[in-house]
C-alpha cells in the first residue's frame, strides 16, 4: 500500500466536509466582495510608500473581513474537527491506517491550509487588480502585514480553538468560545492605548504586542498614533517588530504543538 | 496464535472502575463471543483493544503488537460498532469507494461489499440517508472491504431485523468458514451468539468472569439443563418451580427445561416422577445436557451480585 495514499484520501475527505456547496462559494464571494468594498486608499493619503501599503492591507484584514475568516477558520476547526469527535467519525477515521498526527495534519490542512490559501488567494488577486504598484513594490509590507493579522487572531485563535474541542470533544461550545474570544481581541485591541495612556506606561502596549503582533507593526509604521497617548513614544525598530512576530508564532506553534502531543497521546475516544 | 492478547487490564473513568484485572485470548481462527451485562466493560474492552482508549495498567496487543496508534495492524482489523459513525453526507457507494483507496483495494470491491451485504439497491443514496438497519449493514460492508483477518464486533446486530439478523449470523459463519477470519463479537442478544460462537467470555463488573467453550464453561461452572419432555409441561413447571436447588425454569409447549448445578440433577431425576404424579403429568423423556448462554449468563451476574468472581 502506497503510504501517501491514505493521507490524501483522508485529506480529500476534510475538504468535502470542510467546504461542501454553498461553503466554499459563500465565503469566496464574501472575500471578494470585501476586498473590493473595504481596501481603503483614502486613509494612505497623508501617507506615502510603505505605510500606504501597510495601511491598505490594514484595512482589508481588520473587521468584518478578519471576522469572517476566522468565522471560516473556527468553524473547520472547532465544528469540523470537534464534529468528527462528537458524532464519532474519528473511530472511523482512526480504523484506517495513518497516524494519528497524520490525521490532523490532514484535517488541519484542510480547515485551516486551504482557508488560509483562499482569504490571502482571493485579497492579494484583488489587490493585483486594484494596486499592482503597490503590491509589486512594497510586497515585503504586504507579506509581513498579512503574517502578523494571520498570526492573530487566526492562527492563535485557532491553537486556542484546537485545544478546546479536543479537551471538550464539542464544536458547538468550541465554536461560540472561538467566537467570544475573537471579539474579546478586537475590544482589548482598540481599547490598548487607551489603558496604556490611563497608566502612563506602554508596558501593556509592548505585552499585547507579543500576542498580537499587528501591534507592534502599527507602532512601527504610525509612530506618532501611539505617540499621542502614551508618555513617552513607543516606537519600535523594524527587528523588534520581527521579535514581536517571531514571538506571536511562537506562541502559536506551542498550541499547535501541544494539541498534537494531545491527539497523538492522550486522545481516547 | 492468539491474534488478541490482554492480561490484567485496568481501566477506570475517575472513580469508576470500568476494567479490571481483566486477561482474555482470541485464537486465530476462533469465533468469540463477550457477553456481560450493561456497564460490565465489554465496550472499553474493545476500546482497548482497537487503540480508541488507553488502559491504566496490563498488557494489550493485537497481531503482536500495541494498538495504540498503530497503522500497521488497521487493515488486519474489521471494525463493526454498535452506532455506525460515518460522514452522513457522502453517498455510499462513493464513501466505500474511497475506503478502497484507502486500503490499496481495487475500487471494485466496494460492489463486491454492497452485494455481500444486500445494500446495492442504495449504492446511489447518501449515508444519512439509510435507515439504522441498512446502516448497520453499511458499517459491516466498511468493515469488509480491507479484507480483515480479524473483525471485532461490538453489538452488530443491534440494529437489524430478524431476516438481516440471519443474514449477518450467515456471513460471519461464512467468512469464518471459508476465509478463516476471526471474529471478537459482543453482544446482547445470546441466542444468536450461541449460534456462531466457538467460545465465550463472561465479562461482569470489568473482570472476565469465566471463558471457554459453551461445553468447557458448563462443565468449569457445573451448570446444567436437563429437559423434562411431557404432555402437561405448565403443571409440572409449576411445580419444578418450587424445588429450592433449581436455578432457572422454561416452559414450552412439549416439555420443561430446568437450570441446575451440577451435583443437583441428580435430586431432580429423583423429584421428577413424584412431582409428575402430582401434576398429572406424563413423562415421555428426560435428558441432562450443557448449560444454555444464557443460563450461564445469569449465573455469572447472580454470581457477582453476591459470591464474587470465578
Amino acid at each position: 500500500m502506497r503510504k501517501g495514499r491514505p493521507f490524501l484520501e483522508i485529506f480529500t475527505y476534510a475538504l468535502d466536509e470542510d467546504y461542501r456547496f454553498p461553503i466554499l462559494e459563500i465565503f469566496a464571494f464574501l472575500f471578494a466582495l470585501g476586498t473590493f468594498v473595504f481596501a481603503d486608499f483614502a486613509g494612505g493619503y497623508d501617507r506615502t510608500g510603505e505605510t500606504m501599503a501597510y495601511s491598505l492591507v490594514n484595512t482589508l484584514c481588520e473587521f468584518p473581513l478578519m471576522f469572517i475568516f476566522v468565522v471560516l477558520i473556527l468553524k473547520n476547526v472547532a465544528y469540523g474537527l470537534g464534529g468528527d469527535l462528537d458524532r464519532g467519525v474519528m473511530q472511523t477515521l482512526f480504523s484506517y491506517p495513518l497516524k494519528r498526527r497524520h490525521i490532523l495534519t490532514a484535517r488541519l490542512l484542510s480547515g485551516l491550509g486551504i482557508a488560509v490559501l483562499l482569504f490571502l488567494g482571493i485579497q492579494i488577486f484583488g489587490l493585483f487588480l486594484l494596486a499592482p504598484d503597490t503590491l509589486a513594490t512594497y510586497s515585503s509590507t504586504v507579506f509581513l502585514t498579512y503574517a502578523a493579522h494571520l498570526c492573530s487572531p487566526a492562527l492563535l485563535l485557532a491553537g486556542l480553538l484546537l485545544l478546546l474541542t479536543l479537551r471538550l470533544k464539542r464544536g458547538g461550545l468550541a465554536l461560540i468560545i472561538g467566537v467570544i474570544l475573537f471579539l474579546a481581541g478586537l475590544i482589548f485591541s482598540g481599547e490598548v492605548t487607551y489603558i496604556a495612556y490611563a497608566t502612563d506606561s506602554d508596558v501593556i502596549l509592548k505585552v499585547w504586542a507579543v500576542i498580537n503582533p499587528n501591534t507592534a507593526l502599527q507602532a512601527y509604521y504610525y509612530e506618532t498614533g501611539v505617540s499621542l497617548f502614551a508618555s513617552e513614544s513607543w516606537a519600535p525598530s523594524f527587528s523588534e517588530v520581527l521579535l514581536y512576530l517571531g514571538a506571536g508564532y511562537l506562541i502559536v506553534a506551542v498550541l499547535f504543538i501541544v494539541g498534537y502531543i494531545y491527539f497523538d497521546r492522550r486522545l481516547e475516544i | 496464535m492468539s491474534l488478541i492478547q490482554v492480561d490484567d487490564l485496568a481501566k477506570s473513568y475517575g472513580r469508576v472502575v470500568a476494567v479490571d484485572e481483566l486477561s482474555l485470548r482470541v485464537e486465530e481462527g476462533s469465533i468469540m463471543g463477550l457477553i456481560g451485562p450493561n456497564g460490565a466493560g465489554k465496550t472499553t474492552t474493545i476500546k482497548i483493544i482497537l487503540g480508541l482508549l488507553k488502559p491504566n495498567r496490563g498488557f494489550v496487543r493485537v497481531f503482536d503488537e500495541e494498538p495504540w496508534d498503530n497503522p500497521d495492524i488497521k487493515p488486519k482489523i474489521g471494525v463493526i460498532y454498535e452506532r455506525a459513525y460515518f460522514p452522513s453526507h457522502h453517498k455510499v457507494l462513493d464513501y466505500l469507494e474511497r475506503v478502497c483507496r484507502i486500503f490499496g483495494k481495487p475500487e471494485s470491491r466496494a460492489r463486491e461489499v454492497l452485494a455481500l451485504t444486500r445494500l446495492e439497491d442504495a449504492h446511489d443514496r447518501t449515508i444519512k440517508a439509510l435507515s439504522a438497519g441498512m446502516l448497520q449493514k453499511f458499517a459491516v460492508a466498511h468493515a469488509l472491504i480491507k479484507e480483515p483477518r480479524l473483525i471485532i464486533a461490538d453489538e452488530p446486530t443491534s440494529n437489524l431485523d430478524p431476516e438481516a439478523r440471519r443474514e449477518l449470523l450467515d456471513l460471519i459463519l461464512q467468512l469464518h468458514r471459508d476465509e478463516n477470519v476471526t471474529f471478537l463479537i459482543s453482544s446482547h442478544v445470546l441466542p444468536e451468539l450461541s449460534r456462531v460462537c466457538e467460545s465465550v467470555a463472561i465479562i461482569n463488573k470489568g473482570k472476565v468472569w469465566a471463558a471457554g467453550s459453551l461445553t468447557e464453561l458448563s462443565e468449569k461452572l457445573g451448570a446444567r439443563t436437563t429437559r423434562i419432555s411431557t404432555d402437561n409441561p405448565e403443571a409440572l413447571g409449576e411445580l419444578i418451580r418450587k424445588l429450592e436447588y433449581v436455578n432457572r425454569v422454561e416452559v414450552d409447549s412439549r416439555g420443561v427445561s430446568v437450570g441446575v448445578l451440577a451435583g443437583e440433577d441428580e435430586k431432580l431425576y429423583e423429584d421428577v416422577p413424584r412431582l409428575a404424579k402430582k401434576a398429572e403429568a406424563k413423562i415421555v423423556g428426560i435428558e441432562t445436557g450443557t448449560a444454555s448462554l444464557e443460563e450461564l449468563f445469569r449465573l455469572a451476574v447472580k454470581s457477582t451480585q453476591g459470591e464474587g468472581h470465578r
